[in-house]
């Protein structure tokens, strides 16, 4: 029997993407299936450097679409799989993410978001977020976290495989290019000693019994014959989804109580906008936080109740309005003006939210 | 402090994000500092993204002539970003000192065979960079194992630290281990390198008697 | 009176008769592969994938674990699954436009890695469920949906050579052969190859197989035969084409 990979806990330095690598390692991932591309190939990297202590497998295959395929191909035969990708191929991915979605399964996907569309950069964006989120030809079936730092990297990296196998969902750690490269201090441990139960994967195919003769055969389908019959599958898909979203919504907030003004932001730009909140209201200024943790499903209800109290959300984001685009669905029929910071593969600093806010209550 | 008379070649390799750019850029700048001609080359080759190219003017200003491609220099930087910048191949044969910022891989202290010359420079010292931090050289044991994995290594530098929350104790248990790593590869300990706010608490020697480098911290504002 | 015709007992009796049109050469494959999983004692380890086309309509068609994916795609997920899981025994099975066309990046690179899969690849040279489209397995001159005119090889090349592409990427260890509905012993006796190459762990299996689809041929049953035991094999070679230990079959006998 392999040793754990983490005993106890310790205080680590580490990238991102390594961060991601332990992580899935903590949570029991049985076997990653990859593609190279920036900014996420040290998730490979060390994966392949250190499964074979822990008796986990890998393959790098031909293509993203080929990695989002063999993972769906995993989690079938029973294991904890996941991929990896960015940018062109987190485009690649959508094909098999939407088989995932059409067939409740448990696949764990984690995105270092690049600039776009196309090639554009390698360096960083919040460019992915209506494509993790709503991608493919679906609608939206799927469990998203976007994390800000090394810890919730670990953290949501370790729930997302226990999120994927409770509620057979395809689950998303949405992260992006400055959290997959920065160099930051966190602590790595293992999940029992922090009472974290890890949920067992169960085989979809191959289970044991002859078809037929000890079991009825297991025959899995992504096609059907009538709308109506579609129709049927999805309002079950549905309603599960609504039964689950309020248990899997997760978000933070501070400073709401007096504000004028909320700046809300997710992921990385949190960062900015935190520390930018902060000094803002030590300064006096009215200004509150919101930070939807899971894209999807989104807090609903918190949003809709910060939105009727304060009549203005200040959506930051490096996209175009992509944060944004989810938050006004949500909000939709609340008296709240959406001003905006957009800078679209740009890093946004404290700086940058300071002098809007200023800007925009003068 | 080594006599500092004849030629210095140092090639800076080790664990990813272990420190080896920020240990070679300080290095650089103290050589420059006492007056003497520094090149500083940059062999990151595996995906670099903390890299020395976005300082190359500011330190040209200090006064090392950094051999590298310059940011906006690179097109399609990243997807075409590891390309080699043509007078890497010759550093060598630079005048002055040598200090190469070798990147990380599984191929090790091998990215010199790019140097022409590496193999036979009579000058040249392999140092591989440790922070105790990183959890696949958290131990003696495993240090030993990565370095031995590395190929030719002359010498160790303790650069133990975890970031912004580094501790004089951090760094001191890194500077025992990294020490009874040399012992058992039988290569000496070269530094330990350490913020300068630390050095000053640490003094000259580490707790294993090795000497302490203070160093500045430049590689945050070098991303990409 | 109603006399039950035999069928192999991985078959799923309350699925049959089938969806697939009168004369269609699916079913005589299936009908080998499910002797052959009989024969070999795996439906309780074997799963089936199956793509998109004609070939989905299999994916209630035995007593073993199926899943049906995206065109093209079934290679991989068959790859992924025997990846995790390598007690199972992998079938994946496609027709021509899934193997050759959309999926071929998958085959090539699952045939070059030595997957410990069996694909087996139905070729009945056009795009049968979505009407009859040119394939790469098309015959020259033969009129199509998107060939009206005959296929042109000047303009679009010459049919594919699947297993011959597959032998030649591939090194000892693999198990690669062409057969046909016309010849449904030989066949079996492929597809049991194929599948115990995959049990003995030696590497990735392929077997091609010429079938007809008269539907979007527009053949009576006479013009089917000729279609797939002469015309076909004017292009398609019908053979083993490489065997782990080099005897192929009739060599033994010399």
């Amino acid at each position: 029997m392999p040793d754990k990979p983490i005993e106890g806990e310790k205080r680590v330095f580490m990238t991102g993407n390594e961060v991601v690598a332990w992580a899935a390692l903590a949570a029991g991932a049985d076997i990653m299936y990859g593609y190279p591309i920036t900014p996420q190939n040290e998730i490979m990297h060390y994966w392949t450097r250190l499964a074979p202590r822990y008796g986990r497998e890998f393959l790098q295959t031909e293509d993203e679409l080929s990695a989002g395929f063999t993972t769906c191909g995993g989690v079938l035969a029973g294991r904890k799989a996941f991929t990896a990708t960015a940018g062109p191929g987190n485009t690649l991915m959508q094909e098999p993410m939407s088989m995932a979605e059409a067939m409740r399964l448990p696949t764990v996907v984690v995105i270092q978001q690049r600039g776009g569309p196309s090639t554009a950069t390698v360096i960083y964006s919040q460019q992915e977020v209506t494509m993790t989120t709503l991608g493919g030809n679906g609608e939206g079936l799927r469990i998203v976290y976007s994390t800000a730092n090394h810890q919730e990297l670990f953290d949501y990296t370790i729930k997302a495989f226990n999120t994927a196998w409770k509620y057979r969902f395809p689950t998303f750690v949405l992260g992006d290019g400055y959290q997959a490269k920065m160099r930051e201090s966190l602590t790595i441990y293992d999940p029992a000693i922090r009472g974290i139960e890890l949920v067992q994967a169960e085989p979809f195919l191959g289970k044991p019994g002859v078809p037929g003769v000890d079991r009825p055969p297991t025959q899995l389908r992504n096609t059907y014959n009538v709308e109506e019959e579609l129709y049927e599958v999805l309002e079950g898909y549905f309603k599960d989804y609504e039964k689950i979203a309020p248990e899997v919504a997760e978000h933070e907030a501070f400073g709401l109580e007096d504000a004028e003004l909320v700046v809300v932001s997710h992921g990385v730009v949190s960062r900015a906008c935190k520390a930018a909140v902060k000094e803002l209201r030590e300064e006096g200024v009215r200004v509150g936080y919101f930070r939807p943790i899971t894209l999807r499903p989104l807090p609903v209800k918190a949003l809709r109740e910060t939105a009727e109290k304060v009549g203005k959300f200040l959506v930051v984001e490096s996209a175009q309005g992509q944060l944004a685009r989810l938050l006004k669905e949500a909000a939709f029929g609340c008296p709240v003006e959406m001003l905006e910071l957009f800078k679209p593969g740009v890093g946004i600093t404290a700086e940058d939210v300071v002098s809007r806010v200023k800007e925009i209550t003068g | 402090m080594r006599c500092i008379s004849g030629r210095i070649v140092e090639a800076y390799i080790g664990e990813y994000a272990s420190g080896k750019s920020e240990v070679a850029v300080n290095r650089a700048l103290l050589l420059a500092a006492r007056g003497r001609r520094v090149n500083l080359v940059d062999l990151d080759i595996v995906e670099p993204c903390y890299t020395l190219r976005p300082l190359k003017k500011k330190l040209a200003e200090m006064g090392i002539n950094v051999v590298a491609w310059e940011t906006r220099e690179m097109m399609g930087l990243g997807e075409t970003g590891s390309i080699f910048y043509p007078a890497n191949r010759w550093a060598l044969r630079f005048p002055g000192d040598v200090i190469l910022d070798i990147g990380y891989g599984v191929e090790g202290a091998r990215t010199l065979n790019l140097v022409e010359g590496a193999a036979t420079d009579p000058d040249l010292k392999i140092f591989a960079v440790v922070n105790v931090g990183r959890p696949m050289t958290g131990s003696v044991q495993e240090i030993v194992e990565y370095v031995r994995s590395l190929g030719r290594v002359d010498g160790l530098i303790n650069n133990s630290h975890l970031g912004d929350e580094t501790t004089v104790e951090f760094v001191q248990d890194g500077a025992r281990m990294v020490d009874e790593a040399a012992r058992q590869l039988g290569v000496p300990v070269v530094a330990t390198t350490v913020l300068e706010e630390l050095a000053r608490v640490i003094g000259t020697r580490d707790a294993a008697g090795h000497p302490v480098w203070p160093i500045k911290r430049f590689m945050p504002h070098a991303l990409w | 009176m109603s006399v039950q015709p035999a069928m192999p007992k991985s078959w799923r009796v309350d699925t049959k008769p089938h969806k697939f049109c009168p004369g269609c050469g699916h079913g005589l494959v299936l009908k080998a592969l499910g002797q052959a999983i009989d024969e070999l004692g795996i439906q309780d380890r074997a799963v089936f994938g199956c793509d998109i086309g004609c070939s989905l309509l299999a994916w209630d068609f035995f007593n073993v674990d199926t899943i049906q994916t995206h065109h093209g795609r079934t290679t991989p997920v068959i790859t992924g699954l025997k990846r995790a899981n390598p007690n199972l025994i992998g079938i994946a099975y496609m027709g021509d436009g899934g193997g050759y066309a959309i999926g071929s990046q998958h085959l090539v690179n699952a045939a070059a890695r030595n997957e410990k899969i069996t694909v087996i690849l139905v070729n009945n040279t056009q795009y049968g469920m979505t009407g009859g489209q040119m394939a790469p397995t098309t015959l020259p001159g033969q009129k199509t949906e998107t060939s009206p005119y005959g296929r042109d090889p000047e303009k679009t090349g010459y049919p594919t050579q699947g297993p011959e592409m597959v032998a030649a990427i591939t090194r000892e260890g693999a198990y690669v052969a062409r057969g046909t509905v016309a010849n449904l012993r030989q066949l079996k006796n492929y597809l049991k190859k194929a599948l115990e190459n995959q049990m003995a762990g030696n590497g990735f299996s392929f077997v091609e197989v010429l079938s007809a689809c008269p539907t979007n041929w527009r053949t009576n049953a006479e013009e089917t035969w000729k279609m797939v035991e002469e015309e076909m094999p004017k292009y398609f070679k019908v053979g083993e084409i490489k065997v782990p230990g080099g005897q192929k079959e009739g060599e033994a006998n010399g």
